[in-house]
């Protein structure tokens, strides 16, 4: 391989000559030492006799050169270029924009804070009517192939059962035995100094039933599957699948939307009472080593004091926190634009906006159960 | 008589059982347009593959610009990497950069240019591949096809490479601006002194642009002749490709 010299300029003084030579090419013109022109005469020569190699950045850096001499008053005259150079040389200075583009400032910049507001309030705006859209469209289809089971592709909603519920099975069940662990410990401490050792099985048993174990399921369900939702149909919608559904006439929502749904909704429920099996496990283990409760005088307690009941008013949040993970992970994937960034970004924005539904939902909840003293 | 700017020899490429390539051999000349054609499945694409270090082959030597690229140190490899662009098939550009910013993708990284160098360059390219000026500020979804075509060209021209390696450019495009993009390609060679590979089935436009085609079968090269020579080759594999167009 020839070794590739930099490019040099140098000035011979009798001659009133700059003499290129060199590589003249993209990865060595930001190297070129560009002479000080303040003391020339009015007309320079420039041999370019000993340019070894010139491509096209070579070239531009050449002109461009010329025409900073040119503002500067002096003339020009280009000397030595062998007939492929000068054809390069013709084609970039002929093709060179005569002026760059102006920039087109981002609009929004443009704009007063207060249409910002406003822009954004539409977007939001847009946004609800899109969810909105995406629910009437989801209730019309099951309305619509009601008493037709074939068109409820069951084995679409068992695979989605088993990517969503069996397989976070593991991680939520060790996650929930922590939380059990952590809260009866917690508690542990106050209830030892008043001798009040028994109520922790009351204590952690409502809160794991009541909040701990929906919120908890709610919260890895949308870590895990709001975010594989957005993805997947986003990539769909990238890659112009879902299009390719519509036109053959069927519904994205049914094949994409409604399995996810039902089967969420299916399944939530008995995430939700696995969290709480091993919550209460957690805190059964935590009790006996560190106040000395019996395992069946925990559950015993538990099943006096807490009873049923208030696993249930657990369990009544599944359907509506299943909806909303589901929905939010659909309604994303199909906000995703036409680049690979915005899958990510819409990724991002249907685990936070689940996340987000989920607590607001759940604090509902609780103003609803207190009203109605449960 | 010009340098070889490719050379391959003995070739072999196998994927589990199934050799795609068995000994093949071909040379690229400096400064030339070299077509490769053959059926579906016949390895085009894994030839030019291996040539680029997306994939490692089975055996056999592969010489580009001189070097064994098979047996060649990471910085040699990036070296040679920067001597030769890919237009790919799908044309491959970011879809989060515009198409100026594309452009200047490989600049921003591998060289020291300011931002006014980067832009005027870019525009110029933008120039060169016949796009107008405000594509620039375009992003590739908002391009049509041939558009996005050209805008792939460009990028791939970006460092200026001595060597372009094109998958299926034509493919796809409307014959008037299949024909631009085959005048295109002659320009780029005249002007910028390119060695180019272009991977083809346009039959029209390898008589426009190519100095020699090289028609792969039977995982060997079966010829490497000017298309009109090519047409009349009496090889059974030849024939039938070129009857059936």
């Amino acid at each position: 391989m020839v070794l590739l010299s930099l490019p040099k300029i140098t000035f011979d003084d009798d001659h009133q000559t700059w003499h290129l030579s060199g590589n003249w090419s993209i990865r060595t013109i930001s190297d070129i030492d560009w002479p000080d022109t303040q003391k020339l005469s009015h007309t320079v020569r420039l041999d370019c006799k000993k340019i070894q190699k010139m491509d096209s950045a070579g070239a531009y850096a050449l002109i461009e050169w010329q025409k900073q001499l040119k503002t500067e008053g002096v003339e020009v005259e280009l000397l030595g270029l062998c007939p492929e150079k000068t054809a390069l040389y013709t084609l970039i200075a002929n093709k060179l924009p005569k002026q760059n583009p102006e920039k087109t400032a981002s609009e929004r910049s443009l704009h007063s804070s207060l249409w910002n507001i406003g822009h954004e309030a539409y977007l939001k705006y847009l946004q609800f009517i899109g969810i909105l859209t995406l629910i009437g469209d989801l209730l019309l289809t099951i309305y619509r192939n009601l008493g037709q089971t074939r068109r409820f592709h069951i084995d679409y909603i068992l695979s989605n059962i088993c990517q969503t519920g069996i397989m976070a099975l593991p991680i939520l069940g060790m996650l929930s035995f922590l939380i059990g662990i952590v809260l009866a410990y917690q508690m542990g401490l106050q209830l030892e100094t008043y001798g009040a050792n028994i109520f922790i099985a009351y204590l952690s048993g409502m809160a794991i039933f009541r909040e701990f174990g929906p919120l908890i399921t709610a919260i890895i369900v949308a870590g895990r599957t709001s975010s594989a939702f957005t993805a997947q149909i986003g990539s769909m919608k990238l890659n112009e699948e879902i299009d390719a559904l519509e036109t053959m006439g069927l519904s994205p929502t049914e094949f994409l939307v409604a399995p996810k749904v039902i089967g969420l909704i299916l399944i939530f429920p008995l995430l939700i009472f696995w969290s709480d099996l091993f919550g209460v496990m957690g805190s059964m283990f935590m009790s006996k080593t560190m106040l000395h409760i019996g395992y069946h005088d925990f559950l015993m307690r538990l099943k006096e004091s807490v009873g049923l009941k208030q696993m249930m008013l657990g369990l009544y949040k599944a359907p509506t926190f299943a909806v909303l993970i589901a929905l939010v992970g659909c309604f994303q994937g199909f906000q995703v634009g036409n680049s690979a960034d915005s899958v990510g970004h819409q990724t991002t924005k249907s685990v936070v906006q689940a996340l987000f539904l989920i607590i607001i939902t759940d604090a509902v909840y609780s103003i609803i159960y207190s009203a109605l003293d449960l | 008589m010009p340098e070889n700017i490719i050379e391959i020899s003995n070739l072999d490429n196998r994927f589990g059982k199934q050799w795609v390539h068995h000994q093949l051999n071909l040379d690229i000349k400096k400064g030339e347009i070299l077509a490769i054609i053959g059926g579906s499945g016949s390895g085009k694409t894994t030839l030019i593959r291996s040539v680029l270090m997306l994939q490692e082959p089975t055996a056999g030597t592969i010489k580009v610009f001189g070097q064994n690229i098979r047996h060649i140190s990471h910085n040699a490899a990036q070296r040679i990497r920067s001597r030769w662009g890919m237009l790919f098939q799908h044309s491959a550009l970011f879809s989060a950069l515009n198409v100026r910013e594309n452009i200047m993708f490989p600049m921003q990284e591998l060289t020291d240019l300011n931002l006014k160098q980067m832009e005027d360059l870019a525009n110029l390219k933008i120039a060169l591949v016949g796009l107008p000026l405000h594509a620039g500020d375009m992003y590739p979804a908002e391009l049509s096809g041939g558009m996005q075509r050209r805008a792939a060209a460009a990028r791939s021209i970006a460092m200026d490479p001595e060597l372009l390696f094109l998958d299926e450019p034509t493919t796809g495009l409307d014959p008037i601006s299949a024909r631009q993009f085959d005048e295109l390609i002659v320009l780029l060679r005249n002007s910028l002194n390119l060695s180019i590979v272009i991977i083809s089935h346009d039959v029209n436009s390898l008589e426009r642009c190519t100095d020699r085609v090289a028609f792969i079968g039977e995982g060997k090269v079966l010829a490497v002749e000017p298309i009109m020579q090519l047409k009349k080759n009496n090889h059974p594999l030849i024939k039938d490709y070129f009857s059936k167009i």
